[in-house]
């Protein structure tokens, strides 16, 4: 199984290196023709050597040419022989001008100096980037690292998923949820990807925290409206999660203490500005607490999550460029002779950039990612373990191909091969449970993609582009397919390897920018996507047995059209950057399950699936201040989300469980001096939409039953909430941060349920659950 | 079996509440919710046994949720028939106010039974199959150990489970002195399937608590029942469960096997019974 896999690996990468000779070739001689040359390299953090991820090179002669560095930094551009001033700009460093002769192909490595933040600076107005209102991305957010070190977030430990739950768009799947639901999609519609190894379980403490560590972190963007071509896999949403690559100058480290984890990162030069490595390793210690409890039970519990970001990267030559880099963490819970459970990611990512030629780059990565989650139960002499989880062999290849000033051509292909473990119950001898295994499944996603961006006229740019995806479903399996009842009618079996359903996906991604002048444009996208894999939950928190289960002869993959509008300006020479996005999102083949599905262990589960349609639609206003002593954003997002099902509410459309109406957002981030940072975000959003019984009824005498009658048809209260957080900095390399959550102690709502009034059981009362009430934290955070 | 899945659900809620209790400790609070007020719908519940009849049909009607009734309305002047797949045909009449009982029917295991129901100018139809019987092998009590959990009795019951898949079971047990009378361990709905257990010796715990002591009489009956009634009462359970109404995607009614939106369910199954004094 493996073998074939690879074998297919092998010719994608084989058919993709023949094409990309020939282009080479036709680049080469292409530039030479006229005079014009191209000048290429990376841009640099100058103190650490870190590559600068979206950092832009501005030609200050040619009014609209500019380029962006891409993921691994590298940038290039094609323009006529001149002589020219080079503007380089990074959110955080100070720009710098250089001005250079372009008499031939040159390779300029740009090195920025971080800018430190200094209350009451001016910056000169014209070198704030506008790059917001020039791109053609829409629903593209990114995130700045030193922001999410700022905000608040619960217990003191800042959180990229928890962070971007803060942007319009994107709203938080349930309190102290790690989930987000993207426009209106389910938390399995957004790829999460961590140094481009998805991630199939972002969740710490059953979703109290995410498992990105942010010390490890470089990089976060988030997108929700036009996904480009190059991404695949979800409906709804990518999160790009790039990490450090490690201080190619010196050996430095950062660490934190906090009330709940303790953090430690360390990195430094291989060899000095050639290669570096970076460590970072986080850890909780509520079960060193366990230890001291005089219970037996107790005492032997553990109740703990770690995990471990490494990378290293090395630099061969002047064209090459390699990356190793893994992620590992686990959360453990167990109570000897009771039970236990535990889960965790592992990501493994073998990267390889090459650059062609100067204007050709090319990235090439293997990844492996891995999920998996056991569970023990011990109930006197009879024990037996569930474990489940996926796997995922990945490879990939991008190429990106500056061919002009005006042109960039982006391909690449993509071959994954999932393996799918969705249960095997192991049970001790005498147990009168049997040991069970649920059938793996295997399957292989391929996908081949080609964007195009380019300006049609001066001001309007576009970039068109097509995924094709492939998802074939391979055998040994038994396949069945199922009546009504969801009993088996029919079952095949089939060889390893065998192909026993192919689903295709013609995915066109398409973004228009016109400028309507220097800080004022209007865009609009079209995006096709697919998803061939399911997460499967029958409860609204995320838990950590969810089972992805892959697309079938029962199971229809999800596709979703979403079409997108938005108006982009900035204010205050770009110090303020404004938007307003509308969007129309439509979901197919969304599931549903059966009423009382058993969805664990159950090797027919595909029987206890239904399918509707889904539709999301909004608008999203943004207004952002990026500069200054004070910065952050209001973001506000009204829309609505529905789905409907043939035999779920009559047939009726009813609001999906991610429809929330208004969503308000309002960070802010004040540098009161060189000693004290101030932060404060809130947000507001209307409760969920939930069944509550609509009557009551009796059953064998004397048992009350609760009558239900339309889906979702009731709200839970509003959801706002304070946070407020004071950060000290003690001395250059220490600093302490103070945080309140839920300043206001508002009691947000978890869940509302219904019981017998325990004061008279004749009576029945709603009583609601609250997870956070305020919550006081501090962290100790050192650098070395 | 239900009960595994449902443990490892459990232990992931015991994992939650213990976070819960360590952050919030205490935060519940009773709420005022408006709830709508549903139209009354139709609540049948019948069942045909392998004992001597009569077998009962009860017809009832819902209620407001926050103001339930002490005594639901009835629905009285209904035509209620039985019919088997062998040709017995039985109307039931009203004894008392929506209680409507069988005179010659006899519950046989093997066999299928029908019901129809016409109440207030509308028809309702259900389908039963009674599976065969099977037999309690032992009922027996062990003291608790006490370093696990509150003192009291663990009350076994042993059956097997026969060769082919597709068994399904409902136990009720009953003390003569426990309150409330009707349920040693609060739990109403203890249903089975074979799903994992196919084939075996089964040994299920009732965990009797502090209800049972020395000298109450124990009463224990092992119920065969077909799918669909398993799936009313395993839905059932789920919609009465608190914890699961609080996590739920969203809760429905019960799947019940009774046509034309009606709530309740009609079953007909074997009951074994055997009974244990607590020493």
């Amino acid at each position: 199984m493996h073998r074939l896999a690879f074998q297919y690996s092998m010719k994608l990468f084989l058919i993709s290196f023949a094409v990309i000779g020939l282009l080479s070739s036709l680049a080469s001689t292409s530039a030479s023709a006229q005079n014009i040359h191209t000048f290429s390299g990376s841009i640099k953090n100058a103190e650490t050597g870190e590559i600068l991820i979206g950092a832009t090179i501005l030609v200050k002669e040619l009014k609209t040419v500019g380029v962006s560095s891409n993921a691994y930094g590298f940038y290039s551009l094609t323009i006529p022989e001149g002589k020219y001033s080079f503007v380089i700009q990074y959110i955080g460093f100070r720009t710098r001008i250089d001005t250079v002769l372009l008499d031939k192909n040159l390779t300029l490595n740009f090195e920025l100096t971080p800018e430190a933040i200094r209350v009451g600076e001016v910056v000169i107005s014209a070198e704030r980037s506008n790059k917001n209102v020039t791109s053609t991305e829409m629903g593209v957010k990114n995130l700045e690292m030193h922001e999410v070190s700022t905000i608040p977030v619960l217990l003191g430990e800042k959180d990229i998923l928890k962070t971007i739950q803060l942007l319009p768009g994107i709203v938080a799947a349930g309190e102290g949820s790690t989930g987000f639901y993207a426009r209106g999609g389910g938390v399995d519609q957004n790829l999460i990807m961590l140094d481009e190894a998805t991630v199939y379980n972002s969740s710490h403490l059953l979703g109290f925290l995410s498992v990105f560590n942010s010390d490890a972190i470089k990089d976060v963007k988030i997108m929700t409206g036009e996904i480009p071509a190059e991404y695949g896999g979800r409906l709804s949403s990518v999160l790009d999660i790039r990490t450090n690559d490690g201080n190619m100058k010196e050996y430095t480290g950062t660490g934190g203490i906090g009330l709940l984890a303790s953090r430690l990162t360390v990195g430094g030069p291989i060899v000095k500005d050639q290669g570096s490595f970076n460590i970072s390793l986080r850890r909780t210690y509520a079960d060193l607490f366990l230890r001291l409890s005089s219970d037996t039970t107790i005492n032997r519990a553990s109740l703990y999550f770690y995990d471990l970001n490494a990378k290293a990267n090395y630099t061969v030559g002047e064209r090459d460029r390699v990356f190793i880099s893994g992620y590992f963490g686990r959360d453990n819970f167990d109570i000897p002779n009771t039970f236990g459970f535990n889960w965790g990611n592992e990501t493994a990512t073998l990267r390889w950039n090459h650059i062609f030629a100067d204007n050709l780059f090319s990235n090439t990565s293997l990844i492996y990612s891995n999920y998996e989650y056991s569970n023990n139960v011990s109930a006197g002499t009879s024990q037996f373990t569930i474990t489940s989880g996926i796997q995922d062999e990945n490879f990939k290849t991008d190429f990106q191909y500056f061919m002009s000033s005006q042109n960039t051509l982006k391909f690449g292909v993509n071959a994954i091969y999932h393996t799918f473990l969705p249960g095997t119950v192991t049970a001790t001898s005498g147990s009168s449970f049997n040991g069970i295994t649920v059938p793996n499944r295997y399957a292989l996603e391929n996908a081949a993609y080609v964007s195009h961006e380019l300006e049609i006229l001066s001001g309007l740019k576009i970039n068109y582009g097509l995924r094709f995806s492939v998802f074939t479903l391979l055998g040994p399996a038994q396949i069945s397919s199922y009546d009504e009842n969801g009993d088996v009618i029919q079952t095949t079996g089939y060889k390893s390897g065998q192909i026993i359903k192919t689903y295709t996906g013609v995915e066109p991604r398409i973004a228009a920018n016109l400028l309507l002048d220097e800080t004022s444009s209007i865009k609009a996208s079209y995006a096709r996507t697919s998803q061939y894999l399911h997460l499967l939950s029958n409860s609204v928190t995320s838990n950590p047995s969810d089972l992805w289960v892959p697309s079938s002869n029962n199971v229809k993959p999800q596709y979703a059209d979403q079409v997108s509008t938005g108006y982009f300006r900035n204010f205050g020479d770009n110090e303020y950057e404004g938007s307003f996005e509308l969007y129309y999102k439509n979901m197919q083949n969304q599931i549903d399950y059966k009423n009382g599905a058993d969805l664990q262990l159950n090797p027919n589960v595909e029987a206890l699936l239904r399918y509707g349609r889904g539709w999301s639609y909004g608008a999203e206003f943004l207004l952002r201040k990026r500069y200054g002593a004070i910065s952050g954003w209001i973001g506000y997002t009204l829309s609505r989300s529905e789905e409907q099902f043939a035999d779920i509410n009559n047939g009726q459309p009813f609001p999906a469980r991610q429809d929330r109406t208004h969503d308000i957002s309002i960070v802010a981030i004040y540098n009161y001096s060189e000693k004290w940072t101030f932060s404060a975000a809130w947000v507001y959003n209307t409760g969920n939409a939930v069944t509550f019984p609509s009557g009551n009824y009796q059953l064998e005498g004397t048992r009350l039953v609760p009558l239900y009658t339309e889906r979702n048809g009731y709200r839970m209260p509003a959801y706002h909430r304070l946070d407020l957080s004071a950060t000290w900095t003690l001395g250059p390399k220490t600093n302490l941060n103070f945080s309140l959550y839920n300043a206001y102690d508002r009691m947000n709502p978890y869940a509302i349920y219904f019981r017998r009034d325990p004061n008279d059981p004749n009576k029945t009362q709603a009583v609601q659950t609250t997870f956070f009430p305020i919550i006081p934290s501090v962290t100790y955070n050192f650098t070395f | 079996m239900k009960m595994k899945t449902a443990s490892a659900v459990l232990s992931e809620r015991l994992l939650l509440f213990l976070l819960v209790a360590a952050v919030a400790a205490g935060c519940q609070q009773v709420v005022s919710i408006d709830l709508n007020k549903a139209d009354p719908h139709l609540v049948i519940e019948g069942n045909i046994t392998d004992q001597a009849g009569p077998y009962t049909v009860k017809l009832s009607k819902t209620g407001n949720y926050f103001e339930p009734a002490l005594v639901f309305p009835t629905v009285s002047n209904a035509l209620i028939v039985v019919t088997d797949d062998q040709g017995q045909t039985d109307t039931l009449k009203e004894v008392t106010s929506g209680t409507y009982q069988s005179s010659t029917l006899k519950g046989v295991a093997g066999r299928t039974y029908s019901l129809n129901v016409i109440a207030e100018g509308r028809s309702y139809d259900a389908i039963s199959s009674m599976p065969k019987k099977i037999f309690i092998d032992s009922l027996y009590a062990l003291v608790r150990n006490a370093s696990r959990g509150e003192p009291g009795y663990d009350i076994y019951i042993s059956f097997k489970d026969p060769p082919e898949p597709g068994n399904y079971y409902r136990i009720n047990a009953r003390s003569s002195a426990a309150i409330p009378a009707d349920s040693i361990d609060g739990r109403r709905y203890r249903v089975y399937t074979d799903k994992l257990t196919n084939g075996n010796e089964m040994a299920e715990r009732i965990r009797a608590g502090r209800n049972v002591q020395t000298g109450d009489t124990i009463t224990v009956e092992l119920l065969s029942i077909d799918r669909p009634t398993y799936d009313y009462f395993n839905t059932l359970r789920d919609v009465l469960s608190s914890d699961q109404a609080a996590t739920a995607l969203a809760p429905t009614n019960p799947n019940t096997n009774l046509s034309n939106g009606s709530l309740g369910y009609f079953s007909a199954w074997t009951i074994d019974t055997k009974m244990i004094i607590m020493k």
